[in-house]
């Protein structure tokens, strides 16, 4: 999943002309493309995404959508870096959307393009507070939706949901995740139901939460991208 | 009571002429709850079925809630309306401390009275371990008539007539021996 | 409860006298106010930490997450189809513009085909809930500057809206009606006229408003000139939907990437220069018009027709199919007990919702519950365009500058 420029999901994609010309323009810096459903991913290096953005903007693409961050823990088979923040640009006047993605472990981080653009600023403390990957250079990085007291952050695949077990009126207890496991494939849970056909992770496979770099091997052939 | 007992034709014959006999814990709780005020508390989308409560089709001013009053010192009644979140419940707490003895709360919605649909780190999973609930509204959102019908069983409460299920008659509530 | 200790206020939360300057004579302070996060002049628990200089702000610093549910998370957790139970709650002024945006992912995703009924229907409602949640902002932004009428003339026009939404979804707000592969079930026969009838006398009721207001002095002089960004700034900060066009940025999603079939309908998009509260205020006035059109247009265009993609790896099958087909039987099996599964990839949609641009980014990983869900929400990011407008201006300014940005609570804080 990590784009080394492999093949695009969802079949070819014609590239429009402005985000042809930020491919060929951001190559230089390490970018390399990938298009899933229709839409360009560029891959850049952490260092070199403030050059990136600028000559972004002045090519035309003046808007910010997001920036945003996902946790590939427990995705399966994923190698590479623990966490991606996708920067979602649009041209308005072009009418065309770039991604670039920046590819960071835990504990490193990104520079910060708010002092270049004040757009990013909530969006980048909130990839921060949920995430806790730090931009260098933002002027206030802190908590921005979470309690000042709460510790952790609350959308890696590691911090729990807090659910509160459900009292039923007969007298049982029950845990809300158990519930759901059977669904996800995980484990079977208290039914005993191991989720059918999910694709990527067997049902009856151990997970450890902590470990980013698992191999997970399966038997099922022809898994890959697309259905 | 007992005294409108004993003397029972002649508080007839005095009701006749227009002199009503009544204690003065029964005027106060009458007083009270028919001017209910309540203090802006909306958090999320009950709030807007609370303000939908008071326009001209559903018009809770006709049972006594007149305005909405933003400082909790001049309120009586707090509707909890919308899913609290573990940052704002300390700010709940000092503004239901602010509000002057007798005051009263109402837990709006499914997510302010259990968590409602949202079982996770974030929101308080019954708004009664922060304030004392006195009735509980379920809905996601309740309509506007389910938060009047829930004003009226307040008044009720207050009057010291309400009832619980099982047919046994509440205590009045007083607001100023309440923790 | 017991009796604790009472709350203390916190250092940080007192008024504080920050800086004094002697000018001649007078000697100034500069104050540093809390507003928030329980006040009535904000659209919710936004709070905002104001250094005021007299009556003018030298700096605004909003803090939020006093609404913050862990929306994202908690739909990590959820099948597919039991997302639209939770996107509408995020902004519940317009929550139809959520759910549309939440199964335009989800059906990009699985590459459905929606069939024209229920694209119309989506953008029927969708339009409806736009022209409600803009009377709500009439209502509440009149009611902060002080005048009471406007808010009950809204809410009146807004109660007719709700009850056509009770009538197709049973709810008159928080919808469980779209689906991913289409909706829940058919309108009514009463839907045609109820709409109808509603499109008929609402032209009437914005008439009433604009001479309840738009010429009204106090609500001029209050609105005019105030917290005005040039186009270059609501760029920077990121602004999109109505405040954005305002200011001159001529940007629609309905049009730049239609969906549902919005390229079918005819309508126009109001630009206006001014880029002042007046400005953000008005702009809205000929969106409802606007919207009003292209309600008319998608109800003269409704046909007879199914309403879900029939996929099967979407929609469950017919009931008749049950009883005669093993197929469609293990279909409906794993459809109610584990849900569809996408394939493994990414995809954003943008939409137009009331505030702004709406986007659900949605990261897949080929199980029953989404990776990852991203919602890009317009309300956080217009609040940052409260600096720009807010600083250098009145107090009294900030709260139209904050009523005519629009934010939603939920949708800021998610």
């Amino acid at each position: 999943m990590s784009a080394q420029g492999e093949a695009p999901e969802g079949g070819p994609t014609e590239r429009t002309p402005l985000v042809t010309e930020m491919v060929e323009a951001l190559a230089p810096l390490g970018a390399t493309p990938r298009d899933r459903l229709g839409q360009t991913h560029l891959t850049l290096p952490a260092a070199s995404i403030r050059e990136a953005v600028r000559s972004c903007r002045s090519a035309g693409f003046d808007q910010l959508s997001d920036v945003m961050g996902i946790d590939w823990l427990e995705f399966p088979r994923h190698q590479g870096p623990r966490f991606t923040v996708v920067y979602n640009l649009y041209a308005i006047g072009a009418n065309e959307r770039l991604m670039l993605r920046v590819e960071v472990d835990d504990g490193e981080r990104v520079p910060s393009i708010t002092p270049q653009w004040r757009a990013a600023s909530f969006m980048e403390r909130e990839t921060y507070d949920l995430y806790g990957i730090e931009f260098e250079g933002h002027p206030d990085l802190r908590k921005l939706i979470t309690p000042e007291d709460m510790e952790g952050h609350a959308l890696r695949k590691d911090f729990p949901i807090g659910e509160t077990p459900t009292l039923f009126n007969d007298g049982r207890f029950l845990d809300p995740a158990s519930f759901r496991a059977g669904m996800l494939g995980r484990d079977p849970g208290l039914t005993g139901w191991k989720g059918g056909t999910r694709k990527g992770v067997r049902s009856d496979e151990e997970h450890r939460h902590h470990d980013a770099s698992r191999a997970v091997p399966t038997d099922r052939g022809g898994e890959g991208s697309g259905s | 009571m007992a005294l409108t007992e004993l003397f029972e034709k002649d508080v007839m014959e005095l009701e006749r002429d227009g002199i009503l006999f009544s204690s003065l814990g029964k005027l106060v709780a009458w007083g009270r709850s028919k001017s209910l005020w309540p203090a802006t508390f909306g958090l999320a989308c009950c709030a807007i079925e609370m303000m939908q409560s008071t326009n001209p089709r559903n018009d809770m001013a006709r049972y006594g809630s007149e305005v909405f009053r933003a400082s909790p010192r001049q309120a009586d009644v707090m509707i909890v309306a919308g899913r609290l979140s573990k940052k704002m419940a300390p700010v709940m707490r000092r503004v239901y401390e602010q509000m002057p003895d007798p005051k009263w709360v109402i837990s709006m919605g499914a997510c302010a009275s259990s968590g409602g649909m949202f079982n996770n780190y974030a929101i308080v999973q019954n708004v009664d371990s922060v304030v004392p609930v006195d009735v509980y509204v379920p809905g996601c959102p309740p309509r506007p008539e389910s938060l009047l019908y829930a004003v009226l069983q307040l008044q009720k409460k207050v009057q010291g007539k309400a009832f619980d299920q099982q047919g046994v008659e509440l205590p009045m509530v007083e607001g100023w021996h309440r923790p | 409860m017991s009796q604790g200790a009472p709350t203390r206020m916190r250092p940080e939360d007192r008024a504080t006298v920050l800086r004094e300057e002697r000018h001649g004579d007078f000697e100034t302070k500069h104050m540093r106010i809390n507003v928030g996060p329980q006040h009535p002049a904000t659209h919710g628990v936004l709070r905002l930490v104001v250094d005021l200089d007299g009556e003018r702000i030298a700096t605004l610093s909003p803090r939020i997450g006093y609404l913050h549910t862990g929306f994202e998370k908690t739909m990590e957790h959820r099948p597919y189809q039991q997302g639209v139970t939770y996107s509408n709650r995020m902004d519940y002024l317009h929550g139809f513009g959520h759910d549309l945006a939440y199964v335009l992912s989800v059906e990009k995703l699985m590459d459905a085909r929606i069939p024209d009924r229920a694209q119309r229907i989506r953008v029927i409602l969708t339009e409806l809930n736009r022209i409600a949640s803009h009377l709500m902002f009439f209502g509440t932004g009149i009611l902060d500057m002080g005048a009471l009428t406007p808010f009950f003339y809204c809410m009146r026009e807004r109660e007719r809206i709700l009850d056509i939404f009770e009538l197709v979804c049973g709810v008159r707000m928080n919808y469980g009606y779209f689906r991913v592969g289409g909706l829940g079930r058919d309108v009514p026969d009463e839907f045609d006229d109820a709409v109808r009838s509603f499109v008929r006398d609402f032209p009437a009721a914005m008439r009433q408003y604009r001479r309840l207001f738009e010429k009204n002095p106090i609500f001029v002089n209050r609105t005019r000139g105030v917290g005005v960004m040039s186009r270059e700034v609501a760029l920077d900060v990121g602004l999109t939907g109505p405040a954005a066009r305002a200011s001159g940025v001529n940007l629609d999603f309905r049009k730049a990437a239609p969906y549902s079939g919005y390229e079918q309908y005819d309508f126009e998009v109001p630009v206006f220069e001014e880029g002042d509260a007046n400005a953000r205020f008005m702009i809205r006035m000929l969106e409802m018009e606007q919207s009003l059109r292209i309600v008319q247009q998608a109800l003269d265009a409704l046909e007879p027709g199914p309403i879900r993609d029939p996929d099967r790896r979407i929609s469950l099958p017919p009931r008749e199919e049950l009883e005669t087909s093993m197929e469609a039987v293990i279909f409906h099996f794993k459809l109610v007990t584990e849900g569809f599964h996408p394939p493994i990839g990414e995809v954003y949609v943008p939409t137009e919702s009331a505030r702004g641009e709406l986007g659900y980014y949605l990261v897949s990983d080929g199980g029953s519950m989404p990776y990852r869900i991203k919602v890009r929400v317009p309300s956080l990011i217009n609040l940052q365009a409260l600096e720009p407008t807010c600083i250098g201006g009145l107090f009294a300014d900030m709260v139209v500058n904050i009523a005519t940005l629009d934010p939603v609570l939920g949708d800021v804080d998610k």
